[in-house]
């Protein structure tokens, strides 16, 4: 996404994302575009865990989108990732302007269930954001940089308050 | 073992006023099987029905009275009763006039019948 974009987009996403956390009662959420521009995000400490699982959920993102089209099976609605104490959710997010990238970690707290039933709601919710429908996607290599490095200072800038 | 939990649900979905009937695993809160009327959506009713019984299972705890056996949840239109089996749930969809006695007798019975497969395969 454009960098002029990004305090609309940020500031629209911000309540679907807390209402999500909320529900589901997830520890840590973030949205991300297919690039690794970060857009929303809620339970990161510091801007090097964010930018590491965004960066690392990117790539997990492109790794299953080329499995998917090596098995000839479509696309991947989500990828679950269990582990000893946390878990792992991963799934696109569809937008008019394009696919986003939404990663949430959970406990027992939550549950698989939960998560993706009101992973729905949230897909439901922002995919139909008339802001995500007239945003534009970076222009040029020149851009991009600069674009990605502005979702990181917005996004944690402007959300201290959710950190745990 | 996947005809004991047919022959759960089916047992318990034939029972009169019963409009649905899962098994849950409780803690991924996803659907085993499940014999819903369509449009139902047992997705979410699984991963729902799983999120209650957790936090009732933890506010008996906390309020010192033991272990849970079941829930039952009334509402305008309907009714929910839940038996737990282990990881396991046994989740009924009733109608008013449902015989909830039978209800409950049926989602027990199910439950017992999970809870011997579980031990049985521990």
């Amino acid at each position: 996404m454009r960098g002029t974009d990004l305090p609309r987009l940020v500031a629209v996403l911000r309540d679907p994302i807390e209402t999500f956390v909320r529900d589901s009662r997830v520890r840590v959420s973030l949205l991300i575009t297919g690039s690794g521009q970060i857009l929303a995000q809620h339970g990161f400490t510091s801007s090097y865990e964010v930018m590491n699982v965004a960066s690392l959920a990117a790539a997990a993102h492109a790794a299953s989108r080329a499995l998917a089209q090596l098995l000839h099976v479509g696309r991947w609605l989500h990828l679950h990732h269990a582990g000893t104490n946390q878990e792992i959710f991963l799934a696109t997010l569809e937008t008019p302007v394009e696919k986003l990238i939404f990663v949430t970690i959970f406990d027992t707290e939550s549950s698989l269930g939960l998560v993706q039933y009101f992973f729905g709601q949230l897909s439901d919710r922002v995919g139909a954001m008339p802001e995500l429908s007239y945003a534009e996607r970076s222009a040029d290599q020149k851009t991009f940089e600069a674009d990605l490095e502005a979702g990181l200072d917005r996004v944690l800038t402007q959300q201290p308050r959710n950190e745990v | 073992m996947s005809d004991i939990f047919r022959d759960s649900v089916l047992r318990l979905s034939h029972v009169p006023g019963v409009s649905g009937a899962l098994i849950v695993d409780v803690s991924a809160g996803v659907p085993v099987i499940e014999e819903l009327k369509p449009h139902t959506d047992g997705t979410a009713i699984a991963a729902l029905a799983a999120a209650l019984f957790r936090r009732t299972v933890q506010a008996s705890d906390t309020a010192g009275f033991g272990g849970l056996g079941s829930l039952q949840l009334s509402a305008d239109h309907g009714q929910m009763f839940i038996a737990g089996a282990n990881d396991l749930l046994v989740v009924a969809l009733l109608e008013d006039d449902a015989q909830i006695g039978r209800v409950r007798m049926e989602a027990n019975r199910a439950a017992r019948a999970l809870r011997g497969l579980d031990e049985a395969n521990a």
